[in-house]
């Protein structure tokens, strides 16, 4: 009978014993799996954050060159005026192509008035004026905001503004004159969707431009951020409409890229700029929302590499008191065995045997429960982080959506910026997007981890215990003088 | 033939020595009691000729082989077969697997035959039903039994008892002593028996008494 049937009779024989052990061995796998799978899991969610976060890289007006151009470029008995600078669709759809970039969105805006219909008016304070303000304000009534997609835009992915009537803009409305409205401007003019309407042309002769209603959103803010202006009166459309009243056909002034993985950012924000090249333009890149989701994903994997280490060490030194104690009451069969003849190695071989068949099963159960475990602390864990994560970050978290998208009015002395900036900036799906599960499936790879260090703690823990039974002397243990 | 040349032994720093050159020789076919009082150090010799400790000074031969020259684990491995006062069988076994541990372990000629275990177990009255308890289930008697069973089934030529009989009865006694004769003379091997009973002790073909820190053979 060799040291490896003697392991297993002694297991079957003292079956409290091996029930015992086999109890404390799970305990300690499935903290170790569990802290596996949590960092794989968040290993695995942070690839995915960083391949899905939605980085954007936002092409537009550099302001400090335009401001500076515009004071040194004009002589002293003409007006100030400002020119949004331009850049050709055919780069930006260049730019579009990359590998890198997953979907771009084109925004342009430009100011009509009202023709066929009056303009939605909030009244605040001693201002008046109510409901049914006729345009022709000189920098126009109502914004035009020009996009390649209105899904994209942030205040539609944010819903704020939400569809409630008819279809989005999309890619397909290019070169046309269709338009989304607000509902409330539908409502107090009459208009339905299918219906027309007019606006006047802030310059080039104040010509009219009949616009068809595609669909009709309902904004849930009621402030704008252009004083004296109701959000109601911003009308989507395709970018290409835009341009052609602000006299730019086939240019765009702002373009939002949003990257497939964020990890190429820096590579990418070069090429775009390769590709753009054009002083006059600011390429900047907005990882916020990466960075945002990936921070929690940190705090976990860190954790979880932290517990798994200190379930390791805790799990060592627990088994190895164990067998240590273990040991003291198998002294007199250690003896016998000594004096039989039997190699001190293949005593510290049996004591490792045992362990292993336990460790067997200790896998098992902790196969069985590590997956539950792991899910629910690794999710308490990734809730808590993100708690965090929002509270730090609250406040100051625009989102790409917020990077600014300068209007492309080129009339009258200053810009309208602000309202596109708030309206049509575009954000990624993703960016709404917050990891609140973590995957945490056992993986053949976390098995293998799981058995190696199970193997490493008794391994650790046999060899402490060794050095007893090494140290022990057959005469003593076996004839008392 | 085992010789023991010169051993002379003392604890720790002790000035007197338990014994001093000492010279023995025990041949096979023969049992040999070794019989003392008390802490006269005849267990402590006892572990010397089991190769279970080392004396300060002086040698034990086997055939003319220095036992530190065969090395004490394969010295006990295959040369020598102990019987305790307390059996120490494995617990965790039944009578047969302690034996079949045994003749494993030694690597013994028989190693891996149940039947032949069994046989031998039959002979001093344990039958297969007992023999495949918990040894811990048999009396001590036949505890006893099993224990000289294991020394006798290996391929050892020394058997070594320490007080074998101190737990049993006078039948079981008897009965144990009966088996260390037919070990030494229907089996050929040199069975050394230390008691302090001198009952027991005259029952041996060679009868050692250790006097004043003297083995004197009778």
């Amino acid at each position: 009978m060799n040291y490896l049937k003697r392991a297993m009779l002694y297991l079957t024989h003292k079956k409290g014993q091996s029930l015992l052990l086999l109890l404390i061995m799970s305990a300690i796998l499935v903290f170790v799996l569990s802290g596996l799978i949590i960092q794989n899991a968040a290993v695995s969610a942070t690839n995915s954050v960083t391949k899905s976060a939605g980085t954007t890289i936002s092409v537009s007006a550099n302001r400090n060159k335009m401001f500076s151009k515009m004071r040194s470029g004009t002589s002293k008995s003409k007006p100030k005026t400002i020119t949004t600078p331009t850049v050709s669709n055919e780069k930006i759809k260049k730019a579009g192509k990359l590998n890198t970039v997953a979907y771009y969105n084109i925004t342009n805006t430009a100011s009509v008035n009202a023709s066929s219909f009056d303009t939605v008016s909030t009244s605040t304070g001693t201002s008046g004026g109510g409901m049914g303000m006729k345009g022709g304000a000189s920098a126009g009534d109502i914004s035009i905001d020009g996009v390649s997609s209105t899904k994209l835009t942030s205040a539609f992915v944010s819903k704020t503004n939400k569809i409630v009537s008819g279809r989005n803009i999309t890619t397909s409305d290019v070169n046309t004159k269709n338009v989304v409205i607000e509902k409330e401007l539908a409502t107090q003019n009459g208009i339905k969707v299918g219906d027309s309407m007019t606006v006047k042309m802030t310059s080039s002769g104040k010509k009219s431009l009949k616009l068809k209603v595609v669909g009709i959103y309902k904004a849930k803010s009621t402030s704008s951020s252009v004083p004296g202006s109701d959000p109601s009166n911003t009308i989507y459309t395709s970018y290409t409409l835009p341009a052609t009243i602000t006299g730019t056909e086939g240019k765009s002034s702002t373009v939002t890229y949003i990257l497939e993985n964020s990890a190429k950012e820096k590579a990418t924000t070069k090429k775009i700029k390769r590709i753009i090249n054009n002083s006059s333009f600011s390429v900047s890149s907005d990882d916020a929302s990466y960075k945002q989701l990936l921070q929690p994903m940190k705090n976990v994997q860190s954790f979880a590499k932290k517990i798994v280490w200190l379930v390791a060490i805790a799990g060592t030194i627990i088994l190895a008191l164990i067998i240590i104690l273990s040991v003291r009451t198998r002294q007199r069969e250690i003896g016998v065995l000594v004096s039989l003849g039997e190699s001190k190695f293949h005593i510290v071989a049996q004591l490792f045997s045992e362990l292993f068949v336990i460790l067997i099963g200790a896998m098992v159960v902790a196969l069985l429960l590590g997956s539950f475990v792991g899910n629910k602390v690794g999710n308490q864990l990734l809730s808590q982080q993100q708690t965090t994560s929002v509270s730090t970050t609250s406040g100051s978290n625009g989102g790409p959506g917020g990077s600014g998208a300068p209007g492309s009015s080129q009339t009258g002395g200053g810009m309208r910026g602000g309202m596109a900036t708030q309206s049509a900036g575009t954000t990624s799906a993703a960016n709404k997007k917050t990891l609140k599960t973590l995957n945490t499936s056992i993986t053949p790879s976390s098995v293998i981890k799981l058995g190696g260090m199970g193997l490493v703690i008794i391994a650790l823990a046999v060899c402490v215990s060794a050095i007893s039974i090494l140290r022990l002397r057959p005469k003593d243990i076996l004839i008392g003088e | 033939m085992l010789t023991v040349k010169n051993l002379t032994h003392w604890y720790g720093k002790s000035e007197k020595p338990l014994y001093e050159n000492v010279n023995l020789s025990f041949e096979s076919d023969k049992v040999y009691t070794i019989v003392g009082s008390s802490g006269s150090g005849k267990t402590t010799f006892l572990s010397f000729i089991a190769g279970l400790d080392k004396p300060q000074k002086g040698d034990i031969f086997l055939d003319g082989t220095n036992i530190k020259k065969l090395g004490a684990t394969n010295y006990r491995k295959h040369k020598v077969a102990i019987v305790f006062q307390q059996y120490n069988l494995l617990t965790y076994m039944s009578a047969l697997d302690n034996i079949m541990t045994a003749l494993s372990v030694t690597d013994s000629e028989h190693k891996g035959e149940k039947q032949y275990a069994l046989d031998a177990l039959k002979n001093v009255g344990i039958e297969k039903s007992d023999a495949e308890k918990n040894v811990q289930k048999l009396s001590g008697g036949q505890q006893q039994r099993v224990a000289i069973i294991r020394a006798m089934l290996v391929d050892a030529n020394i058997v070594i008892a320490d007080e074998p009989t101190g737990n049993l009865d006078g039948e079981n006694s008897k009965m144990i002593i009966k088996l260390f004769q037919d070990l030494a003379h229907a089996h050929h091997k040199t069975v050394i028996i230390v008691t302090h009973d001198p009952e027991i002790a005259d029952h041996g073909d060679v009868k050692i008494s250790l006097e004043n820190c003297q083995f004197v053979v009778a």
